[in-house]
């Protein structure tokens, strides 16, 4: 039951944030999003979070920038058409070389743009929505709740060891 | 190490980015005035001209080039801590990674100054770049030395986009414990970076990649870098080995390095119960690994020559032994392949005098090594009427204590001003 409301809870314990994300599942809540101070193998499985798209940007890169090498390299060549110690004008074997150096830089740009793109960054606006203690030794879990189930959820928190951070009411932005 | 709880980890961290001392601004002042000397010499030498430089015909290749290939050797062990350990899941690299990568980077940075210094002319680097000037002048990249543009260029650009996503984590919890400026400094440094679990699910596959990435790159790099002289015909450099034997070699160099940086820096920072013996200690045994290598390198180099029955590689290789730069080749065996043996025993392993005292001689060792390669080998070609040897002249030495000086203001910045060490990793490594 989506609404406006939400609520944190913040836990110490993994395995606790684990337990909480099973119980969710089986409720009426939804979690709107999970925060850690590091990943988590397991708390990413109970999210169910599909496999990152990254990949497929820095794979594009790569391909991009061989091919850019390797023809930039023979581009200059052919500009000035000059034999240098036997070799042909188009040389495969040092062209390739330059043809490397560029798939890794393009590869890396890929990365970069697909972190960016599809990792949702720079996220000033996710700050709001945000407890400090995330980034220390807290996970956080922020649930969207109905305003007459406020009371169970804090309980639901209390009864497994967590600590309660309170947002204002915000606009959803999973 | 294990006993540390997550917050520990964050206030030790925390606490050495707290406003510094007199006794560090002095240090800044002096590393400053030793940059300004080094710039002062640049000025001197563009102004009169590189034969201030003691560089002559045979030696055109000088300390600039010695200076180039150590530096760029000094950036390699980042990477390897950085990302090759990454990959082979190495935990202890967790609490050096930061300091190494960011070693890296100024390294790489000091080392590409040093082909400005080596033009004379520095205005004239737009001769490398491709662009169809007046003279239809464009680059050749059948050379080695475009390929040493690319790749030192590319290594510089990954090496710091590695950095600064590695950071991203960090510079949050930073921003988490700032007030005021400094907060809104952090809060755009950090990318407004939360933790959510989709954040780390893309961060954890892009990191991977990186590492993934940066691995073929920093063996491509040196390799580049071997092939400017192994590319040419001159006895001493003409040899299949040389990619190997640089890669080991700046392995070598750098993980001293890393020696060398980290142990004032933990106890400086009071980070011994996260720098631990037992970090110091495995660095120290992959330095007695590395120096092995570059042990038997030096070995099959002489082998090569003696086999080959080529006078001229078995004149060189005699000659360096005992001729006029012997003392730098001795240097050169002792320091980089006999004394980090001392690294076998634990009591030296666990000694921190010890492992400080011979990463320092590693580092001497190893700028010896580029020395020998580069003096040596044209001091002594073919033409014996040619033959010419080379000193180093002030200009020379007041630009490399420039370079060190560098090198050292810009890594004395970033720890007293950015996270040293990742708070991120070294959880990970509690949990």
């Amino acid at each position: 039951m989506p609404t406006d409301k939400r609520l944190m809870g913040l836990f110490k314990d993994p395995d606790q944030v684990i337990e909480a994300l099973k119980a969710f599942k089986a409720s009426t809540w939804s979690v709107v999003r999970v925060h850690g101070p590091i990943p988590n193998h397991k708390i990413a499985h109970a999210l169910d979070l599909p496999k990152s798209k990254v990949g497929y940007f820095t794979l594009a890169g790569g391909i991009i920038g061989f091919f850019f090498g390797f023809f930039f390299a023979a581009y200059n060549s052919i500009q000035w058409e000059l034999i240098v110690s036997g070799k042909p004008v188009v040389a495969l074997v040092p062209f390739f070389i330059v043809g490397f150096e560029f798939t890794i830089l393009f590869s890396v740009f890929g990365n970069v743009i697909g972190l960016i793109n599809v990792g949702g960054l720079p996220d000033y606006e996710g700050l709001a929505e945000y407890d400090p203690r995330c980034s220390g030794d807290h996970y956080g879990i922020t649930v969207a709740y109905a305003p007459d189930s406020e009371e169970e959820l804090r309980r639901f928190f209390q009864e497994r060891g967590a600590e309660i951070s309170d947002f204002s009411v915000r606009p959803q932005t999973v | 190490m294990s006993e540390l709880t997550f917050n520990q980890v964050d206030q030790t961290v925390l606490n050495s980015l707290k406003p510094p001392g007199k006794s560090y601004w002095a240090l800044i002042a002096l590393l400053f005035a030793g940059v300004l000397m080094g710039a002062s010499c640049w000025l001197y030498q563009i102004f009169v001209g590189v034969g201030v430089a003691g560089m002559n015909n045979p030696v055109a290749w000088g300390t600039y080039l010695i200076n180039f290939v150590f530096w760029v050797g000094i950036a390699h062990s980042g990477t390897l801590i950085s990302a090759i350990l990454h990959l082979f899941r190495a935990g202890w690299r967790n609490p050096i990674a930061r300091a190494a990568e960011t070693m890296t980077v100024f390294a790489v940075c000091t080392a590409g100054l040093f082909p400005f210094i080596h033009l004379g002319r520095a205005w004239m680097v737009y001769f490398m770049l491709p662009f169809p000037n007046q003279r239809n002048l464009w680059p050749n990249f059948q050379s080695p030395l475009m390929f040493d543009v690319v790749a030192i260029s590319t290594y510089l650009t990954v090496s710091s986009l590695f950095w600064y996503t590695g950071m991203l984590p960090d510079l949050a919890i930073v921003r988490d414990n700032a007030t005021g400026f400094r907060k809104k400094v952090f809060t755009v440094l950090s990318m407004g970076w939360t933790g959510r679990f989709e954040q780390w699910r893309h961060y954890t596959r892009g990191y991977l990649f990186f590492a993934a990435l940066a691995t073929p790159l920093v063996i491509s790099v040196h390799s580049v870098v071997s092939w400017d002289f192994a590319l040419g015909v001159v006895p001493g450099w003409h040899t299949t080995i040389f990619a190997p034997y640089f890669v080991a070699g700046a392995i070598h160099s750098g993980l001293a390095m890393v020696i060398t940086l980290m142990i004032p820096l933990r106890r400086i920072f009071g980070y011994q119960q996260i720098i631990t013996i037992h970090v110091l200690e495995a660095v120290a045994k992959t330095i007695v690994f590395t120096g092995l290598i570059v042990g038997f390198a030096y070995g099959t180099e002489f082998f090569i020559a003696w086999y080959s029955h080529n006078p001229l590689e078995q004149y060189i290789f005699a000659w360096r032994p005992t001729g006029d730069y012997a003392v730098g080749f001795w240097i050169m065996a002792i320091c980089n392949t006999m004394i980090p043996l001392l690294y076998l025993f634990k009591k030296v392993r666990t000694n921190i005098a010890a492992l400080f005292i011979i990463s320092l001689v590693v580092n001497v060792g190893m700028w010896y090594e580029r020395f020998v390669i580069i003096i040596t080998s044209v001091a002594r070609d073919f033409i014996p009427h040619n033959w010419g040897l080379f000193s180093p002249s002030l200009v020379e030495y007041g630009i490399m204590i420039g370079s060190f000086s560098l090198f050292f203001f810009l890594f004395c910045l970033f720890v007293k001003h950015m996270p040293a060490v990742s708070m991120t990793e070294v959880k990970e490594m509690l949990e």
